[in-house]
């Protein structure tokens, strides 16, 4: 993980002068994880993938204002973020998001349907915001305060998100949970 | 320790180090209901990971359209011959600067030397001017003596063209001539002939 970084940092560094295959490949390293994410808050695949175009679009045009090269994920996550919620205010201008899972397709299903049905129940439960918090956590393995960052409040929020939702998600993943 | 659940999530989410972690670990060894509490959590991450990601439908592939590319400038100053530019233009401004401030040559005067180029610049004007007008002339001239050359031999093949045509028309009226005055004279010998029968 630290190598990773490290070579992330460079392609930082080779990207900001010019160099475009730098950042090629970090787009290739980063847009599947970031496809996903915004996937998972949006739920629509075309949607999804526009977004993420236009993310990585301003993080090349704005790699200049990053400060500091190891926080370049949480970075890139915070405009993940914004991007995708600019979009659902202007799909779903209601407020509350209408967490509407993408089911994959038929050959894509590599677990059972029973177990995938259920946490796509149980991620209905929560509300944006702890839902949010648990792609950050539980998929992409973000610390607190790289989630804080990204969504733009304290840790402490951060931290009430996520645990709140983790007992959500407990009660309603315990007859799959039993054994 | 308390049995905090508050404890147990952040040791599960992976939010403790040191002695917080050691001490939450040893409270799990002696606690039944925290252990049962992280299973449950463990459990449900197990859960939710089954859920894989999926693939991205096709690449992002933006940056290697022209438009996001750098322009030549940032390219060529990010390139290697860089220094030896920089060089380069160094010596350049130098000599440059240099041909501005040098001091004049001695024995010429010094006087007024934009007067100097004024009328070095109207002269080479006048002579520039002359010089086209010449050219300008000859050429004139020279295709005027090309365009009366071309109209005389037009003339005079035309003149020989219809000196040929006359000829051989004047061939033809006569043979015709000369034959219409063998069949009038074969006509006359016919009717004597047949006068003398009768």
């Amino acid at each position: 993980m630290i190598f990773r970084e490290v070579e992330d940092a460079d392609l930082i560094v080779r990207a900001r002068r010019g160099d475009v295959e730098a950042y090629n490949l970090l787009v290739s390293r980063w847009e599947k994880r970031v496809y996903n994410y915004i996937l998972r808050l949006i739920g629509d695949r075309e949607d999804a993938l526009d977004v993420t175009q236009e993310v990585f679009l301003k993080a090349y045009q704005n790699l200049s204002k990053l400060g500091d090269t190891s926080r370049f994920a949480p970075w890139l996550y915070r405009i993940a973020h914004n991007e995708a919620h600019s979009l659902l205010r202007k799909i779903r201008p209601e407020g509350e998001m209408n967490y509407e899972p993408s089911t994959p397709d038929g050959a894509a299903r590599l677990f059972p349907i029973e177990l995938s049905l259920a946490v796509e129940s149980a991620l209905k439960r929560l509300n944006s915001d702890q839902r949010e918090a648990v792609l950050l956590k539980i998929y992409h393995g973000f610390k607190f305060d790289e989630m804080a960052e990204i969504l733009a409040c304290p840790v402490s929020t951060v931290k009430s998100r996520l645990y709140t939702a983790l007992d959500l998600l407990k009660d309603a993943l315990a007859p799959v949970n039993a054994p | 320790m308390s049995c905090s659940s508050f404890d147990v999530k952040e040791y599960f989410a992976g939010e403790t180090a040191g002695d917080d972690r050691r001490r939450i670990e040893k409270h799990l060894s002696e606690c039944q209901e925290c252990r049962e509490e992280l299973a449950r959590l463990q459990l449900t991450q197990a859960s939710l990971l089954a859920v894989r990601e999926e693939e991205i439908p096709r690449r992002i592939a933006f940056v290697s359209d022209k438009v996001f590319e750098p322009g030549w400038r940032q390219r060529f100053w990010n390139s290697g011959p860089r220094l030896a530019f920089a060089a380069a233009s160094l010596v350049a401004c130098a000599i440059i600067v240099h041909a501005f401030v040098r001091p004049p040559a001695p024995g010429r005067a010094a006087a007024s030397p934009a007067l100097d180029a004024a009328a070095i610049e109207a002269r080479i004007q006048r002579e520039t001017a002359a010089r086209v007008n010449e050219a300008v002339a000859k050429a004139v001239a020279a295709s005027e003596a090309r365009q009366q050359r071309k109209t005389a031999e037009m003339l005079s093949a035309m003149e020989r063209r219809f000196e040929h045509e006359r000829r051989i028309e004047l061939a033809t009226y006569s043979g015709q001539l000369a034959l219409l005055q063998k069949q009038i004279n074969r006509d006359f010998m016919l009717a004597n002939n047949l006068r003398t029968v009768e």
